[in-house]
């Protein structure tokens, strides 16, 4: 008993209840769960912006934010697209083109936030509005159009942009379970981790204590950029195509997904597991609509109480988690 | 909780009415609260109430915006396979994107209908059915032919969006279809930068008259410009000589219309896009039966005043 109340108390265990309690509302809604577990869609979609989520959960631990990811990948996708579908290069300079485009941009956004007092929030807007803007006049420029089809090597689209098992499940699930394995031991089990939730709870002492807060706040940056146009790479060489888009519901699905795993706005609180359950959780939410019975015009009213619920749900556990005195032995 | 209770309880009982022995039809469109879309989706759901009299069902799949078209509609496909569908509508936005997912729902010997957009051509390549939807060139064909027979043979086509493929073929569609019915039509280009800016629009419609006091025709590319160009004409002081024709519709073009100041309105009628695009899966699904004719086409529609009356309560029941 005592075992369950210690795993009860784990930052990630609100985030499991409240995917059990997505889960219970869909079965009573109708969902035929085998139906539900067999389907690739919301896998497809958590690994989507799952990926994105676990550099900007981190972030987020920080107390930093980035929206310009919703630019980024698009930005990524088009990056791909122009290089090796447009130019004909090789599928390596599309793919190093658009990782290059996140560094970049993830550079600008960390050396403006530890440069300026300007809050991360408006600097990064300013990043999405202006990517957007250079990814649509890039794209008109250089190609005329604002869609580009690609076609990649079979090679290239095995690793990063295939359906797996011959049915619908697309491989950038592999990755998103890799490389929530490498951010768990990174924020868990290296000193890094504990800098990150130094800095977001007091960004001062952790810079007396010694932490090269700037340099950690520009690698979270990078990160976030990268794996945004990561994705959007991944996505334009499964689907031979990219569009110029606006992004601004990747914005709020991940960082809502980062909130919904548990990870407080303020900073200073989350983990790795949470944020990873919370992007299936959402992911779920989302698409667990389509397979009840509930007419689709209010799906939107549906997900947004389930939201609600999932995120106060992780209140209430880390109140009781933080709040806890264990009893003297 | 108790309304949370209701809805749980309706939802389970509509899922228990549906058997095995039905056509459980799956429709990929737009968002649900596009109003284009809402017509279609009511379409649609109008013709699934025979298939769920017979105790089938049909299921509205949309993403949540358009930033991502072509891979969200692809993974919508192939999540209706994966939900078992008995019958798929889907749109051909993004050839290159959607193909693949296209070609799963036949290799699952899914009956398949192309709707709204790709053509007969998509559906011959992807082994569907029939398509069901509107042409571009038809529709601008059907304006420039509107207006040559009502006497207004000397016509231009307001291209505010040049290059594009969908306007290309409207514009080349009106010309024809003023050549083939006695007039000449001609092509006001205007730059890329005009688009969804009125007044330019207004404005170059205006000089485009005065320089040219031949032209009694004019045809506008979208509900938007259709309105430019009426307010261009009215500058131009030419209102009641230069007649429009334009296509879609909104509530102002209609009111248009019945006071005389537009002529006709094209529309690609999207209620019945999903209506047909339903009833054939369901027949086919339910009896085997086919529909011979290759390409089911929903447009052009036109408007005019002689049934604008019925064309406004067919908006106010949310077909239209």
């Amino acid at each position: 008993m005592e075992n369950f109340a210690v795993l009860l108390r784990r930052p990630a265990a609100a985030s499991i209840v409240s995917l059990i309690g997505v889960l219970v509302f869909y079965v009573f809604a109708g969902v035929e769960l085998d139906k539900l577990f067999g389907a690739a869609s919301w896998v497809n979609y958590a690994a989507r912006i799952g990926i994105v989520a676990l550099p900007v959960g981190l972030l987020m631990i920080s107390g930093e934010i980035d929206i310009s990811i919703g630019a980024m990948i698009p930005a990524g996708a088009m990056t791909t697209a122009i290089i090796s579908g447009h130019y004909d290069l090789p599928i390596v300079f599309g793919i190093l083109g658009a990782l290059a485009i996140g560094v970049l941009v993830g550079s600008i956004n960390g050396i403006l936030a530890v440069r300026t007092s300007v809050p991360p929030l408006i600097i990064t807007l300013a990043t999405l509005v202006a990517m957007q803007g250079v990814v649509l006049a890039g794209s008109r420029l250089l190609t005329g159009s604002a869609s580009v089809p690609l076609n990649a090597p079979d090679w290239a689209k095995t690793i990063f942009g295939n359906l797996m098992f011959g049915g619908s499940h697309q491989v950038i699930i592999v990755w998103w379970v890799i490389l929530a394995v490498i951010f768990w031991f990174f924020m868990h089990h290296t000193k890094y981790g504990n800098w990150i939730y130094a800095i977001g709870g007091d960004k001062e002492s952790a810079r007396n204590a010694g932490i090269p807060v700037n340099g950690m706040t520009i690698l979270l940056y990078i990160m976030t950029a990268t794996a945004a146009s990561f994705v959007g790479m991944c996505h334009s060489i499964l689907f031979n195509s990219a569009q110029v888009s606006g992004g601004m519901n990747d914005i709020f699905n991940i960082i809502v997904s980062v909130v919904v795993g548990g990870v407080l706005l303020t900073g200073g609180f989350g983990s790795v597991a949470g944020i990873f359950v919370g992007a299936l959780t959402f992911a779920i939410v989302n698409k667990g609509i389509d397979f009840t019975a509930i007419d689709r015009n209010w799906s939107n009213l549906i997900i947004g109480i389930m939201l609600l619920l999932a995120v106060g749900m992780n209140e209430k556990f880390r109140k009781l988690a933080l709040s806890h005195v264990s009893k003297k032995k | 909780m108790t309304m949370m209770k209701t809805l749980m309880i309706a939802t389970t009982t509509a899922l228990m009415a549906t058997s095995a022995m039905a056509a459980d039809i799956f429709v990929v469109g737009g968002k649900p609260d596009d109003p284009f879309w809402s017509r279609v989706k009511m379409g649609a759901e109008d013709a699934g109430k025979v298939a769920e009299a017979q105790g089938g069902s049909v299921t509205w799949l949309g993403p949540q915006n358009y930033d991502n078209l072509g891979p969200d509609a692809a993974e919508l496909i192939r999540q209706a396979i994966d939900q078992g569908a008995d019958a798929i509508v889907g749109p051909n936005w993004v050839p290159e994107a959607m193909d693949s997912a296209f070609e799963a729902v036949v290799a699952a010997g899914i009956p398949l209908v192309i709707y709204n957009a790709g053509g007969i051509e998509a559906a011959d390549r992807l082994g569907a059915l029939n398509y069901v939807g509107a042409v571009d060139y038809k529709s601008g064909y059907a304006g420039g032919e509107y207006l040559a027979k009502a006497g207004h043979t000397n016509g231009a086509c307001v291209n505010t969006l040049p290059g594009a493929a969908n306007i290309e073929a409207f514009c080349s569609g009106f010309n024809d279809g003023l050549a083939e019915n006695g007039g000449t039509g001609s092509v006001l280009q205007l730059p890329a930068t005009a688009f969804g800016d009125s007044t330019a629009v207004a404005q170059a419609v205006r000089a485009h008259l005065l320089q040219n006091p031949d032209i009694t025709a004019m045809f506008a590319i979208g509900d938007q410009d259709s309105n430019a160009t009426i307010s261009g004409i009215q500058q131009a002081g030419k209102t009641g000589s230069v007649h429009v024709c334009g296509m879609n519709f909104n509530d102002s073009i209609l009111a248009n219309i019945k006071a005389g100041t537009q002529a006709c309105a094209i529309d690609q009628q999207g209620y019945q896009q999903g209506f047909f695009a339903v009833s054939i899966l369901n027949n086919h699904v339910m009896y085997g039966t086919t529909i011979p004719t290759r390409e089911i086409l929903t447009g052009p529609g036109v408007i005019d005043a002689s049934n604008v009356d019925l064309v406004i309560a067919g908006v106010e029941a949310g077909a239209r």
